[in-house]
């Protein structure tokens, strides 16, 4: 078996494809300095000088896999929605241009934002976390989770869209709806950040006391589910419906996820608890996405209560008399980069103000490296601005473009020329699976799902394929999309989709163990990035004005029952499998016992 | 029956230190070769970042550390083949090396095992 040595392979390949050399280590080292009594002191560390060209080699990957990372996400999907505009509703992107330079915008804010967000924030947080517990009461420590979940809604990029998407909604059709996503954007913000709150408080104390998260799903949703049972019989109220529960969807992004979850676990750690166990992660985003609908609904039930709907209709026109009045001459902060980056900095800087309130006051810590954790805070700042700018040229545009013309498929827009395109029944067919596409598209893409993933298939040993629940969580949104199109095709209410879908949730969730129900209603918050909710968001709001309907939330909502609905029964499926597999063996061991026995 | 111990002779162990999410690209290009196995270890790295200044940010301190057991015969080629995976020719990616070993084992399929019987 022994090879010829003649010509050894790897000096005849390392010949024709590198240029090699050897250099002795020693040259590298510099001479040891003494001093006079003949011990060693240390060598100065020289600051390294690179030229030109080694600067480019060093920064070339460095940006390329991070731009990639958002690339990957956002240009399928964008050039989705191009081509089916071009090639199904025959009408050219409209401000091509201003949108891919908004998208462009959209992958560099979230490439800068994430390394920010990883350089800046996360060492905070994990600091935080892990010395907290320790210095700090229970009661106490609890109290800054709560400050913190506050914190990072605002800091959450798709909260911004929540904005964006109130400035189409007509204050005429849907008062109240048009107040909290305006003048009182602020209140609606908060109460969806005292829901975050709330919730990593409650997903703190389960992971110390290891609660089932059974009944905690069980006590927040009903008293939410009957809250907007109670909005739908209102005939103003029941136009806040579809926003409160698309607010769950928004929260639960890049920033609150890890923040949160750093806090928890350190919390669960320190007592020695959690750590050990690969559940204490779930559970908190679960929360994080249902106390918000809670939060909102109160609110516009205050709202409702205390101000009339003329009142807001009145002041409605006078804001917009006053912004026509202002457009003749915008003030300097209303124009496009300056409000942008207004809007990105009230967004982050509470956030790392707050932050560094807990580190350096309460707990007394120095941070290492603190020069790159400037860089990574100015980074999440940069990055947010610029997001906000591609999220309100980019995604917002394109999406509201796209709903809207969709629309054209089966019913007269103006647009289109020749609409509606198809016949009624066949450009209903054409806008479902449109939405079906995109929200499988986008789900497919998103990172955190992958993770999700990887985790299940080591919970489950193997069971739970991670292309499954992939698959599972990617079908699921896609339905849920489609579900919510179809609700503003047909002008039905979105707690006709709701009611529905959580009651055969909360029915799924009885019968599942504890390990799949802490997946599947994780795997609806997971699935709803930076990226995906403002576009959906916009191409339904677009769609229902397009279609004249009132509103156009609860899409997201209607995406995030399903693959909570997908995941639980295809985790019941799999249980029901293994049990019947172990079954099965032990018949046939049985059997062969039997057989060996009469031999 | 004797349990069997195999030894494999002519081994050397290649460490490389590379930047975090590289590991699996080197044991990827690894496998390609027809090595069995390799290991990735997660570690932090320190030294570069701080004497580059404004530009260590560029340098993540998070490290893979792939080990792999390779012939001796093919060490140069498999090197080669690591430090371009790993893109090493570049400032701040990491640094791998070769250690001669005295012996290893691992479980061999008596398949194999036949073929050196004579």
């Amino acid at each position: 078996m022994a090879r010829k040595k003649s010509l050894r392979f790897g000096d005849f390949i390392q010949a024709m494809s590198v240029d090699s050399h050897k250099i002795p280590y020693i040259e590298l080292m510099p001479e040891p300095l003494f001093d006079r009594h003949g011990n060693e002191f240390p060598q100065p560390i020289p600051k390294i000088k690179m030229g030109g060209g080694e600067i480019i080699k060093l920064l070339q990957p460095y940006i390329s896999t991070r731009f990639m990372d958002q690339a990957r996400a956002v240009v399928p999907l964008a050039a989705y929605l191009g081509l089916f505009q071009y090639l199904v509703l025959k009408t050219p992107v409209i401000d091509a241009s201003i949108i891919a330079g908004g998208l462009l915008a959209v992958m560099v804010g979230l490439m800068m934002f994430m390394e920010g967000l990883k350089l800046g924030l996360m060492p905070f947080g994990e600091v935080i976390g892990n010395n907290l517990p320790r210095k700090l009461h229970l009661s106490g420590v609890l109290f800054i989770a709560f400050l913190l979940g506050i914190g990072v809604t605002f800091a959450e990029p798709a909260i911004g869209a929540l904005q964006v998407a109130g400035s189409i909604v007509d204050p005429e059709k849907a008062p109240y709806l048009f107040t909290l996503l305006n003048d009182k954007s602020g209140s609606t913000v908060l109460l969806v950040g005292l829901g975050v709150g709330l919730a990593a408080v409650l997903g703190t104390v389960r992971f110390l006391r290891g609660w089932s998260l059974k009944p905690l799903i069980f006590m927040s949703l009903t008293p939410t589910l009957i809250l907007s049972i109670i909005a739908f019989f209102d005939p103003e109220l029941n136009k806040i419906v579809g926003l409160a529960w698309d607010c769950g969807a928004v929260t639960t992004g890049p920033v609150t996820v890890p923040l949160v979850l750093a806090l928890g676990i350190g919390v669960a750690s320190a007592a020695g608890k959690g750590a050990d166990s690969s559940l204490s992660g779930f559970g908190i985003v679960t929360l994080a996405s249902i106390f918000p609908i809670l939060g909102v609904l109160l609110l516009s039930f205050y709202t409702a209560y205390t101000v009339p709907p003329e009142v807001i209709i009145a002041r409605a026109a006078e804001i917009k008399a006053a912004a026509e009045l202002a457009s003749n001459q915008p003030e300097w902060y209303q124009l496009t980069p300056w409000s942008e980056v207004i809007l990105g900095v009230r967004a982050i800087v509470p956030l790392v103000i707050f932050l560094g309130f807990v580190l350096f006051v309460v707990l007394r810590e120095r941070i290492k490296e603190a020069s790159i954790m400037n860089y990574g805070i100015f980074l999440a700042v940069a990055g947010m601005c610029v997001f906000n700018i591609g999220l309100t040229y980019g995604l917002a545009k394109l999406g509201d473009q796209s709903g809207g013309l969709i629309a054209g498929a089966f019913s007269s827009v103006e647009a289109i020329s020749a609409s509606p395109l198809y016949s009624l029944s066949v450009g209903i067919g054409i806008a479902g699976l449109f939405a079906w596409v995109l929200g499988l598209g986008a789900t497919l893409a998103e990172p955190a799902l992958n993770a999700l993933g990887m985790t299940v298939q080591n919970l489950t040993n193997g069971a739970f394929k991670k292309s499954m629940l992939m698959g599972a969580v990617s079908i699921g949104v896609a339905t849920g999309i489609m579900l919510g199109v179809l609700k503003l095709i047909f002008d039905f209410h979105i707690l006709y989709i709701l009611l529905p879908g959580y009651a055969l949730g909360l029915f799924l969730t009885v019968l599942s163990t504890e390990e799949f129900v802490n997946v599947g209603w994780d795997s609806a918050g997971v699935t709803t990035g930076p990226v995906t909710v403002p576009l959906v968001l916009a191409m339904g709001l677009g769609f229902g004005n397009a279609l004249g309907s009132t509103e156009g939330f609860g899409i997201l909502a209607a995406a995030s029952i399903c693959p909570i609905v997908a995941v639980l029964s295809l985790g019941l499926y799999v249980q029901f499998k293994v049990k019947r597999e172990e079954r099965l063996t032990a018949l046939n061991m049985n059997q062969t016992e039997d057989i060996s026995g009469r031999v | 029956m004797k349990r069997q111990l195999t030894t494999l002779t002519d081994a050397t162990l290649i460490t490389a230190v590379v930047q975090s999410g590289y590991g699996e690209i080197v044991t990827d290009a690894l496998l390609e070769v027809g090595i069995q196995g390799a290991s990735v270890h997660s570690a932090m790295g320190i030294g570069i970042r701080e004497r580059l200044g404004a530009l260590g940010v560029a340098v993540d301190a998070e490290r893979d550390i792939v080990t792999v057991i390779v012939s001796s015969d093919e060490v140069d080629r498999l090197f080669e083949r690591v430090y371009l995976a790993a893109k090493l020719d570049t400032p701040g990616m990491g640094f791998m090396y070769a250690t001669p070993l005295v012996q290893a084992a691992t479980y061999v399929p008596p398949s194999i095992l036949k073929r050196f019987e004579n």
